[in-house]
């Protein structure tokens, strides 16, 4: 077991999930599909994991979603997140039918319940050339 | 479905934190253990199946798949076959389906399954760090502050969402495995617990609290299946394999689309089919835990609560010695301590233990038939298997 500390870990784009780290950092939100069969797919993939084609293709997503699950971690988390305070981890049905792994961020977030209504918005990761999606709750 | 396969004998080391006992000598003890309680001789096995290492040497992980025990333990020239199998938290429930198929094809007589590890060294931040990464994808989760603490999480948020299970609910099934615990001399914590106990401790992340978790901690056990047919011969207390039934539904709990129950509705409806039994002649239920959620889970699918919410069943007490449905008797991870992939292959030791009354303070009187859980990796996968004293 390592003794070195965690890196705060930054998604490493591989040639076929570039374009979703392009459009997330000018604050656009797509999600791959199959060409062939039409199947939207999340997470992004090198095949369709339906009929494995590789014509695959982007659409633009609204970002609007309802919270399928989520926790606020309040203490213990892994040492990049350490003393960042308390965050909200869920996972996002959009509209679209695909589900995300994100966060719950903005004022009211630790005030989110399963079903809530989100909408997508954008977070850099400091120093890096990242941006992630990240939900806020509407209405 | 015909039975064709059953254990035969079963061997397990204390868990807890030993710093002066190997891994090896953890595995070795327990193998022993198992091939002495069957009453064979090290040379009537013929595959030896280790399940891989999370956080001891990499080098142990390495001898256990190059047949070091093979060596230790007398086995050279009669084992055909020495091979890894590795199921994380579903170790347990996947080694007994590999090994049963195994020896119901014909290819080996009497399959020895053993599991070691040593966590008792790691820090607590170096446990919740290597979380982070195990089964968190480096791309998708691992960026948002994601953990395997937050998995289960987001399934225990949504069962409660869709159950009405409350909190304290949740701690009773904590409470449970330390009364079990408390009476499982290979169990690490024996001091049994309050639900006001339990909800005393501040949220990790919501709704998890401390003691409805697990503590990392070292242990081995091993147990050997044989054929259907020999078994009678090799043992007077065979426990044979009515029912096995798996499913994989994610990697990444993101993309789970049943977070509530995963897919063990429908492995449980399988397992009852092929073992030709219905919810009331199960005795006892050893299910996975490693958090409070999933045995509940596990006992709505399987329908053990007579009609009732599992989480409230169990508040009830009917799942504590001496209840109705006597359930996970080692205490789990929960009590017992979490071994990393080694959990579930205790969870079918003590399985075949109690239907072979050999469970010490543990025995469930007149236990015939018991279901086993598992689930693997951020709950990867579903599985039940169901056991018993009386072959189909």
């Amino acid at each position: 077991m390592s003794d070195q500390p965690m890196a705060r870990p930054v998604p490493k784009p591989t040639a076929w999930s570039q374009p979703y780290w392009d459009a997330a950092r000018e604050e656009r939100l797509v999600i791959q599909h199959c060409n062939q069969c039409a199947t939207r797919i999340m997470n992004p993939k090198q095949y369709c994991p339906r009929c494995l084609s590789d014509d695959l293709g982007w659409s633009e997503s609204d970002g609007r979603g309802t919270v399928y699950s989520f926790s606020i971690q309040k203490r213990s988390p892994a040492s990049p997140f350490v003393g960042k305070g308390p965050y909200v981890v869920a996972i996002v049905r959009l509209d679209s039918g695909v589900q995300m792994l994100s966060n719950i961020v903005g004022e009211r977030a630790f005030d989110v319940h399963c079903g809530d209504a989100v909408k997508v918005a954008f977070e850099p990761i400091p120093g890096t050339d990242i941006t992630l999606p990240v939900f806020e709750l509407v209405g | 479905m015909k039975t064709t396969a059953a254990i035969v004998g079963t061997g397990e080391v204390p868990t807890g934190n030993y710093p002066n006992r190997t891994e090896a000598e953890a595995a070795v003890t327990a193998c022993r253990q198992a091939i002495l309680d069957a009453g064979l001789s090290p040379r009537d096995i013929e595959a030896v199946m280790p399940v891989g290492v999370v956080m001891g040497s990499r080098h142990f992980n390495t001898d256990l798949i190059f047949s070091r025990l093979c060596e230790e333990l007398g086995m050279l020239r009669s084992v055909k076959l020495n091979a890894q199998v590795m199921a994380g938290g579903a170790s347990g429930s996947a080694t007994l389906k590999v090994a049963c198929a195994l020896v119901a094809s014909g290819a080996v007589r009497n399959v020895l399954v053993v599991h070691s590890d040593k966590f008792g060294s790691t820090t607590m931040q170096q446990g919740i760090d290597l979380f982070a990464t195990l089964g968190i994808s480096e791309e998708w989760e691992a960026p948002y502050g994601h953990n395997a603490n937050t998995a289960v999480a987001l399934i225990t948020q949504r069962y409660m969402h869709e159950t009405g299970t409350t909190e304290e609910e949740l701690a009773a099934v904590a409470v449970s495995m330390r009364q079990w615990g408390a009476l499982n001399p290979n169990a690490m914590f024996r001091k049994p617990i309050t639900v006001e106990d339990v909800m005393r401790g501040d949220h990790v992340c919501t709704p998890l609290r401390p003691k409805t978790m697990s503590l990392w901690a070292d242990g081995a056990s091993a147990y050997i299946v044989a054929r259907a047919e020999d078994a009678p011969h090799i043992t007077p207390t065979p426990v044979y394999v009515r029912g096995m039934a798996s499913l994989v539904t994610h990697y990444s709990v993101s993309q789970e689309s049943n977070l509530a129950f995963l897919a063990f509705p429908e492995v449980a409806k399988e397992a009852y089919a092929q073992a030709g039994l219905a919810p009331r002649d199960i005795h006892v239920a050893e299910f996975y835990d490693a958090y409070s959620v999933m045995p509940l889970l596990a006992m709505d699918a399987m329908n053990l609560c007579e009609g009732e919410r599992a989480g409230s069943f169990i508040a009830a007490g009917h799942t504590l010695p001496g209840g109705k449905l006597p359930m996970t008797t080692t205490g789990g991870a929960i009590a017992q301590g979490h071994t990393g992939a080694g959990v579930g292959v205790s969870l079918v030791v003590e399985s075949a233990r109690q239907l072979m009354d050999k469970a010490g303070d543990r025995q469930v009187k007149d236990a015939v038939n018991a279901a086993e859980s598992g689930s693997g990796g951020t709950w990867m996968d579903s599985h039940i298997s169901i056991l018993s004293r009386e072959a189909r």
